[in-house]
């Protein structure tokens, strides 16, 4: 049966900041950025919401007198993943 | 990238080209393994001609070097940890192998006056062999390996020679197993990163 996917996960910037954390132990807002190539603006709202859906853990501190961001995928995140790319390939399946 | 919404198959593009960005870096430049590699075979060659030539003090070149050179490797870790915008898993099962090897290392290297030469610089070329296999096998790096099994055999072949011999056999092993393949390691990391 295919299930919906997740609206939380099923957006591109969301989805690649999400696929990043999945393969690396804890990334920082910079390296996301860099990787994804998307603008500080929107990659701080992005990163809120799935805060905010409890798939990530933000942590702030300082570097060098410099604000840090550091970014962790949770149990949660994972969790929605995994179930994410399931739904995924059961929909790609059924348009075949 | 932006935020917007997208079909399945675009979805599957995403993951899979960010995934492959993580896993496509190397996690080491391989700085460190040349480091101790020639600091360690300088202090054995340097211990082998003050015995072959009487200078006494010959012994205090490891209780110098070794030292010192944990000082530094602290630091520079620091340094290039600093510098790291991420944390790979790789970056984090490689810290465990290096701390458990050091102290491993520190543990064969005090219990040394008790089990006696041959014995802890078998122990040490085990232990080299040991590491780097490991290493080789997390980074995907041939040379390593290929490196750690000629450390295996080097500590092999030192159970059938004398406590100055240990000497040179302890540098060839640190040769083939640090040296060599931390070159290797740094022109490839350099190439990832021209």
């Amino acid at each position: 049966m295919f299930k919906d996917l997740d609206p939380i996960l099923h957006s591109q910037l969301r989805l690649a900041v999400i696929s990043l954390l999945v393969s690396v132990h804890e990334a920082e807002f910079t390296y996301l950025k860099e990787e994804t190539n998307s603008t500080a603006g929107n990659l701080s709202a992005q990163i809120q919401k799935l805060k905010e859906a409890n798939y990530i853990h933000i942590e702030k501190k300082f570097k060098d007198n410099y604000p840090l961001t550091i970014c962790k995928i949770t149990p949660e995140g994972i969790k929605a993943f995994e179930l994410y790319v399931k739904s995924l390939k059961q929909y790609i399946n059924l348009k075949k | 990238m932006e935020n917007k919404d997208f079909d399945p198959t675009e979805s599957m593009q995403v993951i899979s080209s960010m995934i492959n960005t993580a896993k496509n870096k190397l996690a080491d430049d391989g700085f460190l393994l040349i480091f101790w590699g020639w600091l360690v075979i300088a202090a054995a060659l340097i211990q082998y001609v003050s015995i072959k030539v009487n200078f006494e003090y010959g012994n205090y070149v490891w209780a110098t070097l070794l030292p010192l050179g944990g000082i530094f490797s602290a630091i520079y870790g620091r340094r290039q940890d600093k510098k790291k915008n991420v944390k790979t898993y790789v970056d984090r099962y490689l810290s465990y192998l290096w701390g458990g090897f050091g102290i491993a290392l520190v543990l064969t290297l005090v219990l040394m006056s008790q089990y006696g030469i041959k014995v802890t610089y078998f122990m040490l070329m085990v232990l080299y062999g040991f590491v780097t296999f490991v290493c080789g096998g997390i980074l995907n790096f041939k040379p390593l390996i290929i490196g750690s099994l000629f450390s295996f055999a080097c500590a092999i072949l030192s159970n059938f020679c004398g406590d100055m011999n240990q000497l040179l056999i302890i540098s060839v092993a640190l040769l083939c197993s640090y040296v060599i393949p931390g070159h290797l390691l740094r022109a490839k990391y350099k190439s990832q990163n021209v």
